[in-house]
This record gives structure tokens, C-alpha cells and sequence, in this order.
């Protein structure tokens, strides 16, 4: 018997057939539900409001969002996910544009050259109300160029800080329905409801 | 392992010493347990897990300077002041409209659906503070959605006589 316990004592291998196994599926559950953004969609950092309701519906798209991204200073950033319209209205691939409602004030912007606390590494084009709305249609019918498919359509998005003034949302919202977007959808993260 | 019985008389007496040995056949699984575990970190490092989720907001359709005709008695104005205070009015037919009623933000959905069980067809007009926090809107517009009712609501614009009633009602 002690010969034998000598013998296997050196010769232990631990199974890690279980390990691998687990390990499998936490790899496949992050591959699937991964999603992944270039750093740059991601120039403008907005602390988003809470809300219980989800309308299981209503989804973000993967492609052809559009979004406007609304800072606690009342700045409007224009964004779109395909780099070929950036180009054609922006004239940059990465160019992001940026509609100051509020026109007895400057946009932080313009000031500083910050979002925040950070610098916007991106090209930024300042626009007034006449030629944010004009964008707007612009951008619609570019998207419909580039794709060649004539009723693709964007999905609009507005990401507002939870510290703006309700009057950049209504300024907003007066554009958006003068450029025929009338239908948009708020971002917002979920809250657990303590009510039910 | 079926096939073994057939292979076993071809390979003959030599067959013998290869088959202990293919028994014993241990694979390494090391570095393939590595390669997951680097894979497993990236993707976990990666993901967003927290997405956001959407509410849908829909502009009534026509231009901004159309007109819309809505029967004044069945209106149910929702005024927000600057602080935040939900305050309920009930319109009338003759154009004016019912004492503010001061509503618990929490409330909101529950107090609709109470009002909406007696007359479903209401309209919503929404007026908020253009100094007030867009977190407030979010809410308000949160409990809206997540009331029972049939939706139907429309943004106007808060003008002084309704900052006057607000600041009546207590601000």
C-alpha cells in the first residue's frame, strides 16, 4: 500500500473538463450578447434619466440611428452611425454637429472646447436653428441615397442629461417636428419599480 | 468505439500493444483553457450589459402651425412647475378649466387611470417648465406610459397665465 500511495502522489492531474465546460458557456453568453461601439460614436457622455417603463417593441437599431445627444449645458450634438453621411453633410468622417438652442448664451463648446470634463476629440460644426433643421432633412434624404433603398428610414434617438432645461428638449422637439421627425424615442436606463 | 471489433482482426498480433496505448491518449487542454480564458476576459471587459431601453414619443402629424381642433371639456391639462410639482386641471367646455390639484409625482399613473375610468377618451395637454430638469419630463412621461390608459397627449408651449396658476397653486 505505501508503495502504490508513492507511485500516484506525483501523477496527480487535476480534470478540467468541468472548468472547460463552464467556461464555454460564460464565453458563449458573452459572445452573444456582446455589442460593440467604435470609441468615437461615444464622443458625447450624457448621464441619462431613469425609467420603469420598457416597451419591449421598441429597440435600439443596430444601423441607421440617429441620435441627439443633449449636455447639462443645453448643447445639442448631431450624430448619425454611418460614416459616409458624416462625410457628406459634415464634410469629415467623424465631424458631429452641434445646434446651441439657447441663443442669448454660448455653447460650452464654443467656450472651452469640452463636454463635460472631457475634450471633444471630434470635429465639431456649429449650427443655427435654421441650419440644424435643414440637417436634419438632409440627413434623411442622404440616408436614402447612400443606401439606395428609398424608405429607409432613421431611427431617432434623443439621449438627454438628466440635469438639462425642459426648453433645449422643447426647442429641440420644435425642430424635429419642423424636419418631419415625428416620431422619436427618449434613451433611458432602466430603474427597478418599487411601486408594484 | 463499435468499429474497434471489425479494425481489430485486420491490424492483427500488433494491433494488441497500439490499442493500450491509444487508451491512455491524454490531451493537453492547457492552452486551449488559456485561449477561453483570454477570450472570456475580453468579452466580459468589453460588454455593455446595462442597455438602455427607449420610450417612444410621437409628434401629433401636420405642420406646426396647424391648427387642431379638441373639445375643451375633454381635456385634462398636466402643468409641471420649475421645482417639479405635478398639478392636474380638468378643462371645460367653456374654455376655462378646474381648481390645480397637486399630484404626487408617484402618483401619476395611478391618478390617470383613476380619472381615465370615467372618461377614457380624455386629452392630455402637457405643459412643462422650460427651466425645469429633463429627468422631471422623463418621469412624468414614464408614469404617462406606464399608466393603463389610451395614450393620447399633446406638448404645448407653458405660457404666463400658467405660470401664474402654478405659482397660485403653490409653485
Amino acid at each position: 500500500m505505501k508503495k502504490v500511495r508513492d507511485i500516484k502522489k506525483p501523477n496527480i492531474t487535476i480534470d478540467m473538463t468541468p472548468m472547460v465546460d463552464v467556461i464555454m458557456l460564460l464565453l458563449t453568453f458573452f459572445m452573444l450578447t456582446a455589442t460593440f461601439k467604435a470609441a468615437e460614436s461615444e464622443a458625447v457622455e450624457v448621464a441619462l434619466p431613469q425609467s420603469v417603463y420598457s416597451d419591449p417593441d421598441n429597440k435600439m437599431k443596430e444601423t441607421d440611428v440617429m441620435t441627439l445627444s443633449l449636455t447639462k449645458e443645453g448643447d445639442v450634438f448631431l450624430d448619425v452611425d454611418n460614416y459616409k453621411i458624416r462625410e457628406k453633410i459634415f464634410g469629415d468622417q467623424f465631424g458631429i454637429g452641434l445646434y446651441h438652442p439657447d441663443s442669448l448664451s454660448q455653447s460650452q463648446v464654443q467656450k472651452t472646447g469640452k463636454v463635460g470634463e472631457k475634450e471633444i476629440k471630434r470635429k465639431v460644426y456649429v449650427m443655427n436653428k435654421a441650419q440644424f433643421e435643414k440637417t436634419l432633412v438632409d440627413i434623411k434624404s442622404s440616408l436614402k441615397s447612400i443606401s439606395g433603398n428609398k424608405s429607409a428610414q432613421f431611427q431617432v434617438v434623443v439621449k438627454g442629461d438628466k440635469d438639462v432645461p425642459y426648453g433645449v428638449f422643447e426647442d429641440l422637439m420644435t425642430s424635429l417636428h419642423e424636419s418631419d421627425n415625428k416620431v422619436f424615442s427618449l434613451v433611458t436606463m432602466i430603474k427597478a419599480d418599487k411601486k408594484e | 468505439m463499435a468499429g474497434g471489433g471489425f479494425d481489430a482482426p485486420e491490424v492483427g498480433g500488433k494491433g494488441s500493444k497500439h490499442k493500450k496505448k491509444a487508451g491512455g491518449v491524454r490531451i493537453d487542454m492547457t492552452p486551449m483553457v488559456d485561449v477561453i480564458m483570454l477570450l472570456l476576459t475580453f468579452f466580459m471587459l468589453t460588454t455593455t450589459l446595462a442597455a438602455p431601453q427607449l420610450m417612444k414619443v410621437s409628434l401629433p402629424k401636420g405642420d406646426v402651425k396647424d391648427k387642431v381642433k379638441v373639445d375643451m371639456g375633454n381635456v385634462l391639462y398636466v402643468r409641471v412647475s420649475e421645482k417639479g410639482n405635478v398639478y392636474f386641471a380638468n378643462g371645460k367646455s367653456d374654455g376655462s378649466e378646474s381648481e390645480l390639484k397637486k399630484i404626487d409625482i408617484k402618483n401619476v399613473s395611478t391618478e390617470l387611470e383613476k380619472i381615465y375610468a370615467v372618461n377614457n377618451s380624455l386629452l392630455l395637454l402637457l405643459k412643462f417648465d422650460r427651466k425645469m430638469k429633463y429627468n422631471i419630463m422623463s418621469d412624468v412621461f414614464d408614469e404617462i406610459s406606464r399608466a393603463k390608459i389610451d395614450k393620447r397627449y399633446a406638448f404645448l408651449k407653458m405660457e404666463d397665465a400658467d405660470l401664474q396658476l402654478i405659482a397660485k397653486a403653490g409653485g
